[in-house]
């Protein structure tokens, strides 16, 4: 392996890696969101292949690249082409800046945070893109749903997240993850920051109760009616990547990231803690979604406006006084 | 007109030919004979009695065909059932801007008999497909016709109430 | 009036087309709604994509013949379709059915307005976004068909009553496994309360919705749960007592709001209703025959007649009309959601296409039931 410079190898284990989280993380994903969907409604959830139907998403993957891929006629080839691609490309990226343990990190930048709310937010785009190109009306609704609630929910999301930068001082990942030791983690200090951080998360990664983008029951499936085999799963899989991402970023900064007590395995113990809180998170998400009706498009803006708004303001300016004191 | 009685004076005066029958023979209770002139005055006379429409529906008779109006209301039980025959040209003035709900009831009857409902605002077909709109499924054959008095009850002979009697059609 | 007429649209305006397939019209009903954004300006039903012409076949074959059919309307609510029809067979020929079975058909009656009213709560609350709750109503509701299975033979469709009485008669089992579903039952309910009532929600989507009010019922002949939810006590089973209804105990639910909220604590409440009455039929239930003993072939006598009866729906309604020969000369068959949807335009025009979804659940539509 000497032939390689020691910086382009550290780049390509970094980038395989980085698909092999998000692939894995859907898979994992797909299989727990079934599994519990099937305990909170009383039935065991996939049972029939592989122990417990552990092989179950395999067997669903093998299915989906199997299908056809249907252009509606009317639509637009080449942007209905792209638009899974843009949706999901952009969601392994992040996986390069996040710290899973203090060793286990592509590369560390200094406006890390900013990165990952950059390149996450090119996911809008590529809803609106598949709702347009589908030549779909209810594609269309979900892609306006989607570019209106996303927009929406940035704002009290940067505004929660700036109250974290203006306690540690820095946008890099692991300087917040550091700045939180010794048990002192952001979520003590500052609970209605978590709180509206992870209800904006929700609403960003378009999941129930905020999931209007997709609607079943009103729009059949949103934006992502028209689309079938990898083009659908595509999608899918780019939910389920930032879910994961959302979920990593409310761990890092709100919950100390991979601090905790040492565990069994001592050397891998901070990666652990970090995919533990993650998976927590991610099933509290499942638990919300299977638990929830949806809420409306007007009462979602509202509760947007009215109430993460104002809170989150409020939140960062009592924040910067008791700094400046 | 908050009473059957009340009710009954009412409908005499529109005039209307009112028979009180036997509710646990027929499950109505008033059988009201209109002709087609007065059908919107004897519905608005309804309305205002705050009755509800229950449904419209044809009767093909060797003679006519006969709509009859069912009513109903929800605050004393009184249930009525109006028979009105169509008018020569097989047709029947609307009381859909009285009743609403009459609206679906007066196209279903279209699509199954072809009564016309004059001034209804969209007598397209409501059950049938759009292009069956000629063929009026519940219209009878010739030999299957029966005549009005063919359907009509046999007056039972120990009739305690004597307004029950049928009319001798 | 000019709801239904079709107008040029204004350059804001665009056409969707919701159904004949889509997850909330509960069937083949097909809605055009003029949309304006998310803004629903004129929803117009098409009907008739299940379309069989019940009433015609009513008219091509001998009375008992056409027993399967009723069930096959509302196939929610078979047993009381088939109610409606024996009853106005028996009304027209002067027949009696014996007390057994009077009480029998109350109970399986009350038995399948129950799983109606538990498939609605779960779709109900499917339609809006929570898929849980389907679940559970699902488990109490395969409780109940099981019971009706073992006695009737047949899952959804029943044909189970005759005239005269009913085919099969109920064991010591079929009425222990009956009152231990009443105890289940009831023990569902306050997790029922908590999942869906206490659900904020869940009430902020129905609370103010699609509001009824007593004169619009009127003028659209509004009946079952969303009549009842203006305020109006107005039940088939209290109004004009047929069977033995008037020998039990039980409360008509109203609430006076008219929204869907008001619709939904209605039927709610009619569940607990319903139980009382199953409770109190299977302690009153008389012994005897359930068959009433009958000539081997009823001729109708002349005449019409009309038989009404509480669907959890409405009031179902059966017309007959007959000539003295064996098949009836005309049977109109009046069914609740055909006048329950008839008010979709006038209530639902300018609401939220999200609230439509909710104001037709609410409507609990049985769509080939309208479409008959």
């Amino acid at each position: 392996m000497t032939f390689l410079p020691p910086e382009l190898l550290r780049i390509l284990v970094t980038v395989v890696c980085a698909i092999v989280i998000v692939f894995g993380n859907a898979v994992v994903m797909g299989y727990l969101e079934r599994k519990f969907a099937g305990r909170f409604q009383r039935r065991p959830g996939p049972m029939e292949v592989g122990f417990h139907g552990i092989l179950q998403l395999a067997v669903d993957g093998v299915k989906l690249v199997g299908k056809q891929l249907v252009i509606p006629r009317h639509a637009d080839p080449v942007l209905y082409r792209i638009a899974p691609i843009i949706s999901f490309a952009p969601s392994i990226m992040p996986m390069l800046v996040i710290p899973f343990s203090p060793k286990l990190q592509g590369r560390d930048f200094d406006v890390g945070l900013i990165f990952i709310l950059a390149v996450v937010s090119l996911n809008v785009l590529a809803i609106l893109i598949a709702g347009w190109s589908s030549n779909n009306k209810y594609s269309l609704l979900g892609a306006m749903r989607s570019v209106a609630q996303n927009v929406a929910y940035e704002i009290p999301m940067l505004l929660t997240l700036m109250s974290v930068i203006l306690v540690t001082g820095t946008f890099s990942l692991r300087g917040i993850v550091e700045a939180q030791t010794n048990g002192i983690w952001f979520v003590f200090i500052m609970p209605v920051a978590f709180i509206i951080f992870f209800a904006a998360t929700l609403a960003e990664t378009n999941r129930a109760p905020f999931d209007l983008p997709e609607a079943e029951s009103e729009l059949t499936a949103g934006f992502m009616t028209e689309f079938s085999g990898m083009g659908f799963s595509l999608f899918f899989m780019a939910e389920y990547t930032y879910m994961f991402i959302a979920c990593s970023l409310t761990v890092i900064l709100f919950l100390g990231g991979w601090q905790g007590p040492p565990l069994p395995f001592a050397e891998y113990s901070s990666a652990l803690w970090f995919f533990l809180k993650v998976y927590v998170l991610l099933i509290l998400m499942i638990w919300i979604r299977w638990t929830f009706p949806r809420v409306r498009f007007d009462q979602l803006l509202n509760f947007c406006w009215k109430y993460l708004v104002p809170f989150a303001l409020v939140h960062l300016m009592i924040t910067a006084v008791v700094l400046k004191l | 007109m908050n009473s059957r009685d009340a009710v009954i004076s009412a409908l005499k005066k529109l005039p209307a030919t009112v028979n009180e029958v036997e509710f646990k023979q027929c499950g109505y209770h008033l059988e009201v004979l209109v002709d087609a002139g007065r059908l919107r005055d004897f519905a608005l006379l309804l309305r205002e009695g705050d009755f509800y429409l229950s449904f419209i529906s044809g009767l093909h008779l060797k003679e006519t065909i006969e709509v009859s109006y069912q009513f109903a209301n929800y605050s004393f039980p009184c249930r009525l059932l109006a028979r009105v025959e169509v008018e020569a040209d097989n047709s029947l003035p609307t009381i859909c801007d009285i009743f609403q709900g009459a609206n679906w009831h007066e196209r279903e009857t279209r699509d199954f008999f072809g009564v016309v409902f004059r001034d209804h605002p969209n007598l397209m077909p409501l059950l049938l497909a759009e292009d069956m709109a000629e063929l009026k499924p519940l219209l009878k054959k010739d030999d299957k016709l029966k005549e009005r008095a063919a359907i009509t009850r046999a007056a039972a002979a120990p009739d305690p109430q004597p307004a029950a009697a049928k009319e001798d059609a | 009036m000019s709801t239904d007429t079709v107008t040029p649209l204004d350059e804001h305006r665009y056409v969707l087309n919701m159904g004949p397939q889509h997850p909330s019209t509960h069937g083949v009903l097909r809605v055009i709604l003029e949309m304006e954004g998310e803004y629903v300006m004129n929803p117009q039903p098409v009907l008739g994509y299940g379309h069989r012409m019940h009433e015609k076949m009513a008219e091509s074959r001998s009375w008992p013949n056409f027993l399967p059919n009723a069930a096959r309307m509302d196939y929610l609510a078979a047993l009381i379709y088939n109610h409606g029809y024996v009853g106005v067979i028996e009304r027209l020929a002067g027949i009696e059915a014996t007390p057994r079975a009077e009480y029998i058909r109350v109970i399986t009656s009350e038995m399948n307005r129950l799983q109606s009213h538990l498939l609605w709560l779960g779709v109900l609350v499917l339609d809006l976004g929570a898929f849980t709750p389907i679940m559970y109503t699902f488990e109490d509701r395969e409780k109940l068909i099981d019971i009706l299975e073992d006695v009737t033979g047949s899952r959804l469709t029943y044909c189970y009553m005759r005239v005269g009485g009913v085919v099969r008669d109920i064991d010591d089992k079929f009425i222990s496994r009956t009152r231990e579903y009443i105890d289940w039952q009831r023990s569902r309910m306050p997790m029922y309360e908590n999942l869906v009532t206490g659900n904020i929600i869940f009430r902020k989507r129905v609370e103010d919705i699609g509001e009824f009010t007593p004169d619009l019922a009127r003028r659209y002949g509004l009946t079952g749960p969303c009549l009842r939810a203006t305020g109006i006590p107005y039940d088939i089973r209290r109004a004009e007592p047929y069977s033995v209804y008037p020998e039990f105990d039980f409360d008509i639910p109203t609430e006076t709001a008219g929204d869907c909220m008001a619709a939904y604590k209605v039927r709610f409440r009619e569940i607990e209703q319903s139980l009382r009455i199953l409770e109190q039929a299977l302690d009153k239930l008389p012994d005897g025959p359930v068959m009433a003993k009958l000539p081997k072939k009823i001729k109708l006598p002349a005449g019409d007649a009309t038989y009404t009866v509480e669907s959890p729906r409405g009031e179902l309604l059966y017309h007959l009309t007959a000539d003295g020969s064996d098949v009836p000369y005309r049977m109109k068959i009046r069914v609740p959601s055909f006048s329950n949807l008839s008010v979709l335009p006038e209530i639902c025009s300018g609401m939220l296409l999200s609230d439509l979804c909710a104001c037709m659940g609410s409507l609990d539509l049985v769509i080939p039931e309208i479409d008959r």
